[in-house]
């Protein structure tokens, strides 16, 4: 088995409103992938029909190996799940929590589970209720990964968190991949956080993937250009132009995507002249690739 | 020695945390036979994919400078002075590329950053 998860062609609706269409998503085993998009995308409604939660319409949903949501019992006990709002009842105290929730697992680890309970600073009798919003979110991790699942999904596990306990939660997630090579799926918006963990991105806009692929070449392929007497768009260029924008009377700035050095020379036969070429991080990368995939692009006259 | 790992900057990741090495061993901070930390206890510390701090040891395995000894752990190898001598200027390149890419995009002529490093270093040089 090669991909940790595989999604091909799905299409769901609900009403007229929302949609996802035609979304096909690979996650390759051991891979941590970070799922981009804004809010309303289609994120949280892409994890509940990849956990078996919804069943498509069209199209075909594999995880671990079993096709969803037919086989969700084999797969969900091999899956680590933290949803976007806690699920935990709030009379139970922290001990119960995780005896709790080890019912529902046969591969619970009792001794990892303390561990993680005595490095995140909580105590067996704290009440869920009681508990702030950084516990809960330590807690909920804590279930996930006394699992020892195969396959981690985490939506928006760090949203609303201090950076103190965004950094714990983030270390214990980083131990817990290098020790048990496990595959990580993080729905976040929180950019920075991803860049740094991630080695693949999905992006999602209106209920589409607009791009799927590995971190370094999401980051070196896009790119924001300086064009002196910048030529029209064409159909015929070597890269994709996600927007320009006109920046003085001759000067543009293009954002283009798939970008090779070797491409300056296109620039010099259209008779521009390239002045400056800028690295993206993945924030802009990413605000430039919605605004492509939205159409947004101020065109020159 | 890794604190200022930073995910915005264009350089990525794991060859910042490599840059961060070759600085370190060519000013001696680091010596032949100190271990650096392991992949997992890197990556916990500093929040990143560990096959990224895999990536940074790897590369400077090729390059020499240090050795992975399997179960064991990475040492920094054993270097001549000019092996040394040559990161150190190599560190130093690195540095006034970055320096004269800021400038020109500030629009900073050769003259100006010539003028200000002149002022900058101690009379001594």
């Amino acid at each position: 088995m090669t991909d940790a998860i595989r999604i091909r062609d799905l299409t769901w609706r609900a009403g007229k409103e929302f949609a996802l269409r035609d979304l096909s998503m690979t996650v390759p085993t051991g891979a941590i992938y970070g799922f981009l998009g804004p809010n309303g995308s289609g994120k949280t409604t892409t994890i509940r029909l990849m956990l078996g939660m919804l069943a498509p319409e069209h199209g075909t949903i594999d995880v671990l190996g079993h096709a969803m949501p037919k086989f969700a019992h084999r797969a969900l006990a091999k899956i680590g799940y933290v949803p976007e709002v806690v699920h935990l009842y709030s009379r139970l105290t922290v001990d119960e929590a995780m005896r709790f929730h080890k019912a529902f697992f046969a591969t619970f680890d009792d001794a990892e589970a303390d561990r993680l309970r005595r490095r995140f600073g909580l105590r067996e009798d704290q009440r869920i209720g009681a508990l702030s919003k950084g516990e809960s979110g330590k807690l909920m991790m804590l279930l996930a990964l006394s699992q020892r699942a195969e396959l981690l999904v985490l939506d928006e596990p760090t949203d609303g968190l201090d950076p103190v306990i965004r950094r714990e939660v983030l270390s214990a997630l980083v131990e817990y991949v290098d020790v048990h090579q496990a595959t990580v799926f993080i729905s976040s918006h929180l950019v920075h956080e991803q860049e740094r963990i991630c080695d693949w991105v999905g992006v999602m806009d209106g209920g589409r993937m607009v791009a799927e692929l590995p971190m370094q070449e999401f980051r070196s392929g896009i790119k924001r250009l300086r064009v002196l007497n910048a030529p029209p768009t064409r159909d015929a260029m070597p890269f994709s132009v996600l927007s320009r924008d006109e920046i003085s009377l001759h000067h543009e700035d293009w954002v283009v995507r798939g970008w090779q050095p070797e491409m300056r020379e296109w620039f010099q036969r259209s008779g521009a002249e390239l002045r400056e070429i800028q690295d993206l991080d993945l924030e802009d990368s990413f605000v430039e690739l919605l605004r492509g995939a939205r159409g947004v692009t101020t065109e020159a006259r | 020695m890794f604190s200022r790992i930073d995910s915005r900057s264009p350089t990525p990741i794991y060859a910042q945390i490599a840059d961060r090495i070759r600085v370190a061993v060519a000013s001696g901070e680091l010596r032949a036979g100190d271990s650096l930390p392991s992949v997992r206890a890197l990556a916990t510390r500093l929040r990143v994919n560990p096959a990224t701090i895999a990536q940074a040891y790897r590369e400077l395995e090729r390059e020499k400078l240090v050795e992975m000894r399997q179960g064991a752990g990475t040492f920094v190898a054993e270097l001549g002075a000019d092996t040394r001598a040559h990161e150190r200027e190599a560190a130093a390149r690195r540095l006034v590329r970055e320096m004269l890419t800021e400038a020109a995009r500030l629009g900073l002529a050769p003259a100006d950053l010539r003028a200000a490093l002149t002022h900058e270093l101690p009379e001594t040089q």
